[in-house]
């Protein structure tokens, strides 16, 4: 299920303050973007992984809710909701960064935090240690995540990092349940490809 | 080759969301197809490491100007533009928008019923009608200030560069024949005067500036 932050015992629940926020109280609101804002700002950086566009995008996924907040009907969970928005805002930029001319999805293109040492390592050497192997295999599958098309992107970090069921992805692309198993079943073959050498050898 | 059904069924069958029979089945064939077998156990892996390697949460870089600076962005928010500044004080008012909470103001003032034995402020508000449905307003009685508060939402933040000043409504007095309402303070001084425009809509057409 969805790593959805159910307040903790004797917390404010999202609902009031998303009932206060809806009354314009910004400290309910500040509240609001204090408990989410570690998850918002990983999946930004998960998308782009680049530290500062993150950053940026992660506001803006809490402005945007801030203007949206008149609207919000408490239909869906408050972080359900949130998480559309910051995914339309995430796969916009993504998108328009396309349109741009990048073109290809590559990790030139953006600036991975990579443990020191990581990169020093030949791709098919074993790593001295175990800790500097898990920096190198997560290094290589965030290269990996880099190179896949926003679609599979999307699917993939929605349902690995975020755990979501297929109904919650189809909610929030959006898009037929058919449609999230055919993008999960491409991405896994593409980050498969791409993560085929590690696996056969050094892991 | 395999059909997008078999697809499916191998993502279904990962990400546990398959039926126990359709579980069984699934693994009956994969008990019987080596490479469909090997599939699986490495997109289990690697779904396992991306899991470990991308956390769903993260500590935000210099957290609280995070914080700070959605606050203050939310506060700039202006949901029409504002024409240029003027010079008169009370030109703010004739804004459109701003409008709408001057009618909300003078309005709320028209429906004040004044008790003369009480102190000033313990006026009571029986209705507030703004016409504006993107603007809310609410009131209360400010022991503090003793005063009744008048809280308007929606309404874009005042100049910066305009001298506020705050309103007491003593009473106000309506001429049916000129159409218009005016707007008396504790010391019997006009406020303000207010008409309707050919809209229907409250138009300030005088304001005593206060020092």
């Amino acid at each position: 299920m969805p790593a959805f932050t159910a307040p903790e015992s004797g917390e404010v629940s999202d609902s009031d303050l998303v009932k206060r926020c809806q009354a314009g109280d910004t400290h309910a609101f500040d509240a609001l973007v204090n408990r989410y804002r570690g998850k918002v700002y990983a999946m930004t950086y998960h998308m782009i992984q680049n530290e500062t566009e993150a950053w940026d995008l992660a506001q803006e996924a809490f402005i945007k809710a801030w203007r949206a907040m008149p609207n919000f009907k408490l239909d869906s969970a408050f972080y359900t909701w949130l998480y559309r928005i910051t995914h339309n805002v995430t796969y916009d930029w993504l998108r328009k960064k396309k349109i741009q001319g990048d073109g290809e999805f590559d990790d030139s293109h953006t600036d991975h935090r990579v443990a020191a040492g990581a990169e020093a390592v030949a791709r098919h050497e074993p790593a001295p240690d175990t800790a500097l192997k898990n920096a190198e295999l997560g290094a290589r599958i965030r290269e990996a995540i880099a190179k896949l098309s926003p679609e599979h992107k999307q699917v993939i970090l929605l349902r690995e990092v975020e755990g979501l069921a297929y109904e919650e992805i189809a909610e929030i692309i959006p898009c037929t349940l058919g449609t999230v198993m055919s993008r999960l079943f491409y991405a896994r073959k593409k980050l498969q490809e791409m993560l085929k050498d590690t696996y056969e050898n050094a892991f | 080759m395999k059909t997008p059904s078999e697809d499916h069924d191998l993502i279904r069958f990962l990400d546990g969301e398959m039926s126990n029979t359709e579980r069984a089945s699934f693994e009956a064939r994969m008990a019987a197809d080596s490479m469909l077998n090997s599939e699986v156990n490495m997109m289990q892996r690697m779904s396992a490491d991306l899991r470990t390697h991308l956390p769903a949460e993260m500590p935000v870089p210099y957290a609280d100007f995070f914080n700070s600076q959605i606050q203050v962005r939310i506060a700039q928010e202006v949901p029409v533009t504002l024409p240029a500044a003027r010079s008169l004080w009370f030109d703010w008012l004739r804004i459109p928008t701003l409008a709408t909470a001057a009618a909300a103001v003078a309005i709320g003032g028209f429906m004040i019923v004044q008790n003369q034995n009480q102190p000033a402020g313990n006026s009571i508000v029986h209705s507030i009608y703004v016409p504006n449905p993107s603007v809310q307003a609410r009131s209360f009685h400010s022991d503090e200030a003793q005063a009744m508060v008048l809280i308007l939402d929606g309404v874009e933040a005042m100049p910066s560069d305009r001298q506020m000043v705050s309103f007491h409504i003593q009473r106000t007095e309506t001429d049916q024949e000129m159409a218009t309402t005016t707007l008396f303070d504790v010391s019997g001084q006009v406020v303000a005067v207010v008409a309707k425009d050919s809209r229907n809509q409250p138009r300030l057409l005088s304001a005593t500036p206060r020092g």
